[in-house]
């Protein structure tokens, strides 16, 4: 039968895993409370949803677990049990499981079978006992009782003798015997309705809104006792009922199937039961009798696959048929990825409200301006520009609300670490507290998305290696107790994410040491201090003593710097020795829009992304050198910087070959630095940055291109790309 | 006529798919994330024919947005059903005494949802 419900899916896994995320959230809180009951309840509500949920999409795996954990939840919030460690710690691991449950459900991930045995035994330990097996027996009976009922449905014609006295309050639930009669009259033939009006009282003293009578009837159906008894469902267990099977005719099959009268109920439940699809040969066969099971199976056996038989028959090598397999399997992976990747959003309707608006605002603006068009003159050119004043607004105001629909709260991916830190609390043996603020800080998904992972890097780097074991901190006149910050807001037109603790700081000594032996620096060179910071984001700096599984292996550092340069961010580090560390993240606010400066190279336009011009010069003749196999150079302040001349790079026709007439923008990345020529720079504006993958090919040097002003295309360039064409000499052409 | 629905569910995914059923089946289907909502959302709005209500949620509960409903002269006789699960026999009870109608058992496929509110929905 076709489930209606399965355009859904998506939607349940999103609110599954919101829920997740209150369960967890929850429970960790509970640790402190243990007594706050409003907290149990919202877990248990939770907990619920999924439940109920997960059972409408047929993820009994999902459904039956998360019965287990709301079973022991009840408990916990009817006083019946008390939230002890164990208990806590139980559902924590059981939240992580149900997670592999509903991921599993999600992208057909494998799930560790033995964990989900292993946790729903403790669970059910954990519970009362009595009350599981109370439920399993009713589960069983009711499986039980399944198919009898479909079964006997058929053959036979029954009668029934009817007599029922409805409670008094049948109204006020809003039930209607007339309801009942005519549900009656769909199985078969209703006759000898009567009623029994002993009851009505005087008309004073009758209550228009209580029910005071009582029927007896005959039905003639081919339907069994249960689907009788199941028209009386809601009132059964209220009402003085009798229902009498005097006699049972058989009568020709056939006739009863196709009769008009059955209902849609019951050929539901038989057509659950019959198979969908038509059966194997060989499974007919075994039925009919004609071979045994033990031959069939022998014989599917023997059954060869096509590779094999392609191959007996030299159509194909061993070799051709392995590739082939391989390919599908690809293609298998790739469906199946293609699958998990529908991403949606969730977007509060009152942004959208606000937004069809807005695109009304636009229309009128628009109408107003093409009536303008339609019969103007020049003294009406101040109106014009009003109304163009009044079309850039509109735009800008839509462009900012449709931004802001891509936009969410940053507390979805502070979520996950007050239970990171517990656990590494846990298993280094320090005490952590965690503090999170400005969670309702907005920014594009994408970025939330990527940001996880550094994140989770820089708090278990504060965690492991950034905060003293207690003893230390003790001994240090620090409290025992550790805390690591976390904290985002918005500068300017970025957002600021910091990741603090209290802890030990960076030591400089160290990290130089370090630094030497492992090669990155010169025995006796002079570094400042933010410079000396920088090096632990080294591809293969680490210095914990102490390699623990979680940080320390160096890898890691390396790839947060990489992962926010990536987004287009920076970070930089503050820290204080014995005092503490800060790491903060500057993230822009979204990846489709950037602040750039364009340039203007003889013709043509070239946007550089903002955040990493570092300053722009006109150089003196003097500070130019030319090495061989190296190229240009350029002396900035006694650092020696490669040059590059924009329109060797593209092959573009300047205005100036001249270094001393044109203009030298300093640009840095990964703390590399190049100083690019230009003509002349032509301002500051915001770009909408369009790919070139998707729409050309990629080009090197060039990160994407933009609509300009004037309508035509302005390239962006790429810094990082840049650097590579600088060190490997050669000009390229676009 | 067209009858009106009243679906009250704080889970968002299975508020859509009874109000997606009761859409299909030609109802003009209002919903409420909670028992608090429902009551907002009915006041002055327009004639209810059937409620089909959750019971765990937060603010209000079904339990009490039934009794709620059940003092409203305009819900003196409208057919309420609750969604339960199998295991809460003690909520069907609770539900029954507050003055639901009858129940419809999570999970349940659209078909066995609109059979049991064709039974207590006069047509």
């Amino acid at each position: 039968m076709s489930n209606d419900f399965s355009q859904f899916q998506e939607a349940f896994f999103e609110e599954a895993g919101d829920h997740l995320a209150i369960v967890e959230e929850g429970l960790l809180a509970l640790e402190q409370h243990p007594e706050d009951l409003d907290l149990l309840n919202k877990i248990f509500r939770s907990a619920h949803s999924i439940k109920g949920t997960s059972g409408m999409f047929g993820f009994n795996a999902v459904a039956q677990f998360t019965h287990k954990m709301e079973t022991l939840l009840d408990l916990l919030r009817n006083g019946q049990k008390v939230v002890t460690l164990e208990i806590a710690d139980l559902l924590l691991k059981s939240t992580d499981c149900l997670k592999t449950l509903i991921d599993a459900a999600k992208t057909g991930s494998p799930v560790d079978g033995d964990t989900v045995q292993r946790l729903t035994g403790e669970l059910a330990s954990a519970s009362d006992l009595k009350v599981e097996a109370e439920l399993k027996v009713k589960a069983e009976a009711k499986v039980e009782g399944g198919p009898s009922e479909s079964s006997l449905t058929s053959a036979l014609t029954s009668t029934f003798l009817i007599a029922w006295t409805p409670p008094e309050w049948l109204f006020q639930r809003g039930l209607d015997p007339l309801q009942i009669f005519k549900e009656l009259a769909n199985l078969g033939t209703l006759s000898q309705v009567a009623v029994d009006t002993s009851k009505l009282p005087e008309l004073v003293a009758m209550d228009p809104e209580k029910c005071y009578l009582a029927w007896t009837m005959k039905l003639e159906t081919a339907k069994d006792r249960q689907v009788v008894d199941a028209v009386f469902e809601f009132v059964r267990e209220d009402s003085v009922l009798v229902i009498e099977q005097v006699k049972v005719e058989a009568k020709a099959k056939a006739k009863v199937e196709g009769g008009p009268s059955e209902s849609s109920f019951t050929s539901a439940l038989t057509s659950a039961c019959e198979p969908g699809e038509p059966k194997p040969l060989g499974e007919i066969l075994v039925e009919t009798g004609i071979v045994s099971r033990e031959t069939l199976n022998h014989a599917l056996a023997q059954q060869k696959r096509v590779g094999q038989i392609l191959i007996e028959q030299h159509a194909a090598t061993p070799q051709q048929v392995e590739q082939a397999l391989q390919k599908q399997k690809q293609q298998e992976s790739a469906s199946q990825s293609k699958k998990t990747d529908t991403a949606s959003i969730r977007v509060d309707t009152a942004k959208i409200d606000k937004l069809i608006n807005l695109v009304g605002e636009l229309v009128i603006t628009q109408s107003m301006l093409s009536d303008l068009g339609s019969r103007f003159e020049m003294s009406q050119i101040s109106v014009l520009l009003e109304r163009m004043a009044q079309l850039e607004r509109n735009t800008r105001e839509i462009q900012e609300r449709v931004m802001g629909i891509r936009m969410l709260p940053i507390g979805t991916a502070f979520s996950r670490f007050p239970r990171l830190v517990r656990d590494l609390s846990a298993r280094a043996g320090k005490k952590i507290q965690l503090v999170l603020s400005g969670e309702e800080t907005e920014l594009d998904k994408t970025v939330i998305e990527s940001i996880g992972d550094p994140l989770t890097h820089l708090v278990r780097n504060s965690a492991d290696h950034g905060l003293e074991p207690p003893e230390e901190r003790l001994d240090n006149n620090k409290p025992e107790l550790g805390t690591i910050r976390l904290n985002a807001f918005h500068e300017g037109g970025n957002i600021c994410i910091t990741v603090e603790d209290d802890g030990r700081g960076l030591n400089r000594d160290k990290i130089l040491a370090k630094a030497v032996k492992q090669g990155l620096i010169a025995e006796n060179e002079k570094l400042s201090d933010d410079q000396i910071w920088l090096l632990i984001f080294k591809p293969g700096f680490s210095t914990a003593e102490k390699v623990t599984d979680v940080s320390g292996r160096g890898v890691g550092m390396d790839v947060v710097k990489r992962n926010i340069e990536g987004l287009g961010g920076t970070v930089s580090i503050k820290t204080a020795l014995g005092k503490g560390t800060v790491f903060t993240l500057k993230l822009p606010l979204t990846l489709a829009i950037i602040e750039g400066m364009t340039v203007r190279v003889g013709k043509d336009t070239y946007i550089v992304p903002l955040l990493s011009i570092l300053e722009s010069i006109q150089p003196k003749a003097e500070v130019m050198k030319t090495v061989i196999g190296k190229g240009e150079l350029i002396n900035v302040r006694s650092t020696y910087l490669p040059m590059m001349r924009l329109y060797d790079v593209f092959c573009l026709q300047p205005e100036y070959t001249d270094p001393t007439k044109a203009i030298l923008l300093i640009l840095e990345t990964e703390g590399e630095r190049v100083a690019v020529m230009v003509d002349e720079i032509l301002g500051q504006q915001q770009v909408v940055i369009k790919s070139m993958e998707q729409n050309f090919r990629k080009v090197a040097g060039v990160a994407g291109a933009t609509i300009l002003g004037d309508g035509t295309v302005g390239f962006i360039l790429d810094v990082r790309g840049l650097l590579e064409i600088a060190r490997q000499g050669a000009p390229v052409a676009a | 006529m067209i009858k009106t629905a009243l679906v009250v569910d704080d889970s968002p995914t299975m508020r859509q798919m009874v109000a997606f059923t009761l859409t299909n089946a030609g109802f003009n289907v209002l919903e409420a994330e909670d028992g608090k909502d429902a009551v907002t959302k009915v006041a002055g709005g327009p004639k209810i024919n059937i409620v089909v209500t959750d019971l765990n949620m937060p603010k209000m509960d079904g339990i009490s947005l039934i009794k709620e409903l059940r003092k409203m002269a305009a819900f003196k006789f409208t057919p309420i059903l609750m969604l339960t699960t199998e295991s809460a026999a003690d909520k069907k009870q609770a539900g029954k005494d507050a003055g639901a109608t009858g129940w419809i058992v999570k999970p349940f496929n659209p078909e066995v949802m609109l059979k049991i509110i064709a039974k207590v929905l006069p047509a």
